[in-house]
C-alpha cells in the first residue's frame, strides 16, 4: 500500500498534448477513478503511473520514492488491462503465477500459497485448471484479477476491466470489486469512461478532459457541486439542462421566465449560463409547489423509461429534459406547466464555464472560489 | 415433429449441395470436370507408380499399364545398390537443419522487428525484404567461391547454411506477432519478463501454427533443392537425394534405361515430403489463411 504523488506531470506525443501538468495526491489505500470522455488523457495517466508510457515532464512518487525514470517492473504495481491480456496456452493458474516465477524473488510454495489464496478471495478455485479459452467474460476478469492480486503489489492499476463484460456481469462485478477493495485495502487507481461505475466505485473521482484536470471531489459533491460547466455536463444522466440567462438582483432572467435565485441576493454578473438537472424539474401537477415560479414547456419528445418519463421540451426554442413521473399521458405537441427545486440551481460564466453560484444551503462547505 | 424434420433436412440439403437425385444434373458437369482435372494432374504420379513395379521389358510395351511384378526388387535396388538410402538420410539431415534453422533465425528476427525499437527499423525490414530478389540460385557464383574460401565444400554447411535466412519467414513471423494483443506485451513487462523469455513462452505457444506452416514450406523446399547440392557437394556419401535421383539415368540393362528403377526412386524420393504434408496440412492452410470446411 502506498501513496502516489502526481507532480505538473506532461505527456507530449510529438505535437498533442495528451495530459497537461496534471497534479493530483492519491491517498493510501484510497480508490480513486478516473473518468473522462475518449482521448481525454485518462488512459495515458494510467500507463505513466504504471511505467509503461514515459512522462515528458514532471515528477511521479509511489509510496514516497520518485518512480519517474523507473522500469514497470521495479514500481511495485500490477495492473488489470480491459483485455484481460491472458496467455492463451497457459491454464489459469500459470497465468497468475508465471511473472512471480520469472520474477524469481518467490519460493515455489510461496507462489502455490498467494495462488490457491487470491483463488480463494476471488472464488476461482475450481478454474485454475481451465485455460483462458474455457472460460466465460466475467471469469477471465477475476483470473486477471488474480494475477493483480498474487503480486500483492502497492498499488493497483486498472484499465476499464469492466468494458468488455455485458451490462449485467459488469454490474455484479462492480460490486464485487469494491468488496474486494474494503478486503484488501490496497491503493487503486480505476480508468473509466462509465460515470456511474466511478460514482459507485470511487472514494474520489478526478474528472479529465483535453488532458486537463477539471475536478477531484467525492461523487456527491461532483453531482452536487461541479466547479464547471464540463462537469456539470459530463456527471449525471441525463446531463443537466444549460441556458442563457441574465442576472441582475439576485434573479436569473430569460424571456420565458425569471428564477430568484436564493440567498443570492448581491449576484449581479450579467450574463451567465442557468444550470438545471432534469432530475430537478418537475411538472407543476405533481407535487406541492417548492419553486415561487412556474414556465411553460411544449413537450417535443416523450422517452418513457420505466421508473421515469424523459421529456423533451421547448422553451423559447430552447431545448430542456425533464424527468416527470412516469406512467403519464403526455404526447408530444402538448404544453405543460413546470417547477424546479430552488436548492439545486447552479450558475456558470458563460465564457469560462467556472461554476459563480450553487443554491444548495449546504453549499458553505463548495469548492473555494465559488461565491455561494 | 415432421415438419421440424423436413425443415432441418431442408437445411442440411442446401447445405450439401441437394440430394443425389435432386440436383445431380446440376452439378454433374462441375463434377466431371473436377474429376477430369484431378485425374490429370495425379496422372504423372500413378503412371511412376504403376512403372516403378514394372520390368524394363513390360515398360517398352507402351500399353501395358497393369502393376508388374517387379516392385520389391526395384526399390531395394534402387535404395540400396545405388544409395539412395544414404542420399535420403543425407536429404533428411539438410532439411530437417534448414527448418530448425531458418525457423529460430527468423522468429528472433521477427521478435527484433516487433518488439524492439532501434534506429531505421522500418529500413531494416525493407532490406530484409529485398533479399527476396537474391535466391540462391541467383548467388550461385559469389556462394560458390565463399564456400571454397570457408572450405566448406563437400560439408553439410553449405547445403544448409545458404538457406537459413528467410525474408517470407521473417515477413510471417512479424505479420503474426503484430496481430498478438500490445497487452500481452505490457503484462509482461509488469512482470519483468525478457526478451527471449517472452519469445520462448509466450510468443512461440502462440504461433504453433504459423511455426508448423512455415516448417511444412521449409522442408518440401528444402527437400527439393537440385542446383546447389549438384555445385556444391561433389562426392557420393555427402550427396541429397534430388541429385542422387539423376544419378539413376546413367544405368542401363541391356542398352535400355531402366525406367522402372528410376520411377521407384522418384516414388521413394516424393515419399518423406507428401508424409509431412499429410501430417501438418492443417497449420499449413491457417499460415496461408485458408480454410477448410
Amino acid at each position: 500500500m502506498a501513496r502516489i504523488q502526481l507532480e505538473n506531470i506532461t505527456k507530449r506525443f510529438d505535437d498533442v498534448v495528451a495530459v497537461k501538468d496534471l497534479n493530483l495526491e492519491v491517498d493510501d489505500g484510497e480508490f480513486i477513478v478516473v473518468v473522462g470522455p475518449s482521448g481525454c488523457g485518462k488512459s495515458t495517466t494510467l500507463r505513466m503511473i504504471s511505467g509503461l508510457e514515459s512522462v515528458s515532464e514532471g515528477t511521479i512518487r509511489i509510496g514516497g520514492v520518485d518512480v519517474t525514470g523507473q522500469e514497470p517492473s521495479d514500481r511495485g504495481i500490477a495492473m488489470v488491462f480491459q483485455n484481460y491480456a491472458l496467455y492463451p496456452h497457459m491454464s489459469a493458474k500459470r497465468n497468475m503465477t508465471f511473472g512471480m516465477k520469472s520474477a524469481g524473488s518467490f519460493t515455489d510454495e510461496e507462489i502455490e500459497e498467494r495462488a490457491m489464496s487470491a483463488a480463494e478471495i476471488l472464488d476461482i478455485t475450481d478454474l485454475l485448471g481451465r485455460k483462458p479459452g474455457a472460460l466465460s467474460g466475467g471469469e477471465r476478469q477475476r483470473v486477471a484479477l488474480g494475477r493483480a492480486i498474487c503480486r500483492d503489489p502497492q498499488v493497483f492499476l486498472m484499465d476499464e476491466p469492466l468494458s468488455n463484460l455485458d451490462a449485467k456481469l459488469r454490474v455484479q462485478m462492480r460490486a464485487e470489486l469494491a468488496k474486494l477493495h474494503d478486503e484488501l485495502g490496497t491503493t487503486t487507481v480505476y480508468v473509466t469512461h462509465d460515470q456511474t461505475e466511478a460514482m459507485t466505485l470511487g472514494d474520489r473521482v478526478v474528472v479529465l478532459d483535453g488532458g486537463q484536470l477539471q475536478q477531484v471531489d467525492s461523487p456527491q459533491r461532483l453531482y452536487d457541486f461541479p466547479e464547471n460547466r464540463f462537469v456539470a455536463e459530463f456527471i449525471g444522466d441525463p446531463a443537466m439542462n444549460m441556458i442563457a440567462v441574465d442576472v441582475a438582483d439576485g434573479i436569473a432572467s430569460h424571456p420565458a421566465f425569471s428564477i430568484p435565485l436564493p440567498d443570492g441576493d448581491s449576484l449581479s454578473v450579467g450574463s451567465a449560463v442557468l444550470g438545471i438537472r432534469p432530475e430537478d424539474l418537475y411538472l407543476a401537477d405533481e407535487r406541492e409547489a417548492t419553486s415561487p415560479e412556474t414556465f411553460e414547456a411544449t413537450v417535443s419528445v416523450t422517452e418513457p423509461l420505466g421508473d421515469s418519463l424523459l421529456l423533451h421540451g421547448q422553451i423559447e426554442g430552447h431545448e430542456f429534459k425533464i424527468q416527470a413521473q412516469p406512467r403519464r399521458t403526455i404526447t408530444p405537441g402538448d404544453t405543460v406547466e413546470l417547477g424546479y427545486d430552488p436548492d439545486r440551481l447552479h450558475l456558470f460564466d458563460r465564457d469560462t464555464g467556472e461554476a459563480i453560484y450553487h443554491s444548495d444551503p449546504t453549499a458553505s462547505i463548495a469548492p473555494s472560489g465559488v461565491t455561494q | 415433429m415432421a415438419k421440424h424434420d423436413a425443415t432441418e433436412r431442408d437445411a442440411v440439403d442446401r447445405y450439401t449441395g441437394g440430394s443425389l437425385g435432386g440436383s445431380l444434373p446440376d452439378n454433374l458437369w462441375m463434377h466431371v470436370g473436377l474429376i477430369g482435372s484431378i485425374a490429370l494432374m495425379s496422372l504423372p504420379i500413378v503412371l511412376a507408380a504403376l512403372m516403378s513395379t514394372q520390368s524394363v521389358s513390360q515398360i517398352y510395351e507402351v500399353t501395358n499399364l497393369a502393376p508388374g511384378g517387379q516392385g520389391v526388387d526395384n526399390y531395394t535396388r534402387a535404395l540400396f545398390e545405388h544409395d539412395l538410402f544414404a542420399f535420403m538420410i543425407n536429404s533428411f539431415i539438410m532439411a530437417i537443419a534448414i527448418v530448425i534453422g531458418k525457423i529460430a533465425l527468423s522468429l528472433l528476427a521477427a521478435l527484433a522487428l516487433v518488439y524492439y525499437d532501434f534506429p531505421y527499423k522500418n529500413a531494416v525490414f525493407v532490406f530484409v525484404l529485398f533479399t527476396l530478389m537474391l535466391p540462391v540460385p541467383v548467388r550461385i557464383v559469389p556462394l560458390f567461391e565463399l564456400m571454397v574460401n570457408l572450405d566448406w565444400i563437400n560439408t553439410m554447411w553449405a547445403i544448409t547454411v545458404p538457406y537459413l535466412a528467410s525474408a517470407t519467414a521473417v515477413f510471417l513471423f512479424r505479420q503474426h506477432f503484430m496481430s498478438i494483443p500490445a497487452s500481452m506485451v505490457e503484462a509482461a513487462k509488469l512482470d519483468d519478463i525478457g526478451g527471449i523469455k517472452f519469445l520462448i513462452y509466450v510468443l512461440i505457444p502462440m504461433s504453433k501454427g504459423m511455426i508448423a506452416g512455415v516448417g511444412v514450406i521449409t522442408y518440401v523446399y528444402a527437400w527439393n533443392q537440385y542446383l546447389w547440392p549438384l555445385a556444391v557437394i561433389n562426392n557420393k556419401e555427402n550427396q541429397v537425394l534430388q541429385v542422387g535421383l539423376k544419378s539413376l539415368e546413367g544405368t542401363a540393362a541391356a542398352g535400355q534405361i531402366e525406367w522402372g528403377l528410376i520411377m521407384s526412386g522418384a516414388i521413394i524420393a516424393l515419399i518423406p515430403p507428401l508424409i509431412v504434408l499429410v501430417v501438418l496440412h492443417k497449420p499449413l492452410l491457417e499460415t496461408f489463411g485458408l480454410q477448410q470446411k
